[in-house]
């Protein structure tokens, strides 16, 4: 016997997936509560999450770089002379997907961008090294000319470290 | 004379084919603007490269075609030439599973994978083309969102206005078509199983 309040409940989440995808929906206690006790609710977001894992494989598959020029021909090829012969058409005929420019431009971007990287990385290191050698040296002169100061007296200091 | 006169009407012949021809530029307009949105929608909706290029050719020579109230050009290029191509794949697709029915018929056998096993979902061709033939069974009004909105990756605003419906309306048919994607697949596992 299903009480009112698991009725509620149930319409409830009907109503969120109608409104929003699975992905979005918000995780509340008494949503996960009920999805727990209810098994329609469960078998009815599995269904919905299946639908939304095909569309997502659908999606992620890919056709080949060449298929929109293939698919340009052939419908050019059903098209009146004067215009299949339009230097247009012939653009048309040689278009590449976004695809397919990624797919060229992916092989040479990926070892350019791990050069890059190293090439930061070297650059902060030097830069870094290079700065801590000047402070290093500063901070060193600074000592020792505060040393012969205290000792000699500032006359001096300032005679032997201004040459 | 008469030579002069032929020469006249093939002139005056040439001079109407090359303006009906330059009206029709704009099919190669339409072909450049919409083409790879179109076959990334087509490659979707049949996942079959050469049923792709045959629904593209369809589609583009009914727009080349096209003539309705005196009228050689769509009032909206992009919503025809959409829901032509969803229509003519969605045609294919229905068609294609007719012959696998009768086929599967005349051989008196039934299709190899009989039992539905939760690790069918990681056959990944097997639910996509359980998804496709949900898909063909869905009334038009939700096809043609799903469609539009799902495989095409257009917005909202983009399908409603190619169906001519508010952008709320379409919200609503696209989560009533997963809803009714998610039943249908559901009874193709029960019936298979």
């Amino acid at each position: 016997m299903i009480s009112s309040r698991m009725k509620k409940q149930c319409k409830k989440l009907r109503a969120s997936l109608v409104k929003k995808t699975i992905g979005k929906l918000s995780s509340t206690l008494w949503l996960q509560n009920h999805i727990a006790a209810c098994p329609r609710c469960r078998m009815r977001i599995a269904r919905v999450a299946r639908v939304d894992f095909a569309l997502t494989l659908l999606k992620s598959q890919p056709h080949s770089s060449d298929l929109p020029a293939r698919a340009n021909i052939s419908a050019i090829n059903v098209l009146k002379h004067s215009l299949r012969e339009s230097p247009k058409a012939d653009k048309l005929r040689q278009i590449e997907s976004a695809g397919a420019w990624r797919q060229k431009c992916g092989a040479h971007i990926i070892p350019l961008a791990k050069t890059a990287a190293c090439l930061a990385v070297i650059l902060i290191i030097k830069l870094g090294v290079l700065s801590s050698m000047d402070n290093f040296c500063k901070q060193g002169s600074s000592a020792v000319e505060h040393y012969y100061a205290r000792h000699l007296g500032q006359e001096y200091a300032d005679e032997i470290f201004s040459a | 004379m008469s030579t002069s006169a032929a020469n006249i009407r093939l002139c005056l012949d040439l001079a109407f084919t090359q303006s009906v021809d330059e009206s029709r530029r704009w099919i190669l307009s339409a072909m450049d603007r919409h083409g790879p949105g179109m076959v990334t929608m087509l490659w979707r909706i049949l996942g079959n490269e050469h049923d792709v290029c045959d629904a593209y050719q369809q589609t583009f020579l009914n727009l080349a075609h096209y003539q309705q109230a005196g009228k050689v050009r769509p009032k909206n290029v992009q919503a025809y030439v959409f829901r032509t191509a969803a229509n003519t794949a969605i045609s294919i697709l229905r068609r294609k599973q007719r012959r696998r029915q009768h086929l599967d018929t005349m051989a008196e056998t039934k299709p190899l994978q009989q039992d539905v096993e939760p690790c069918d979902d990681l056959d990944a061709k097997l639910l996509q083309d359980k998804l496709r033939a949900a898909i063909a069974k869905l009334p038009n009004y939700l096809r043609d969102v799903v469609v539009l909105r799902d495989l095409a990756e257009l917005s909202y605003e983009q399908v409603s206005n190619i169906l001519g419906i508010s952008a709320a309306t379409a919200r609503v048919y696209r989560s009533k078509a997963i809803t009714l994607l998610a039943a249908i697949m559901a009874a193709r596992s029960k019936v298979t199983e």
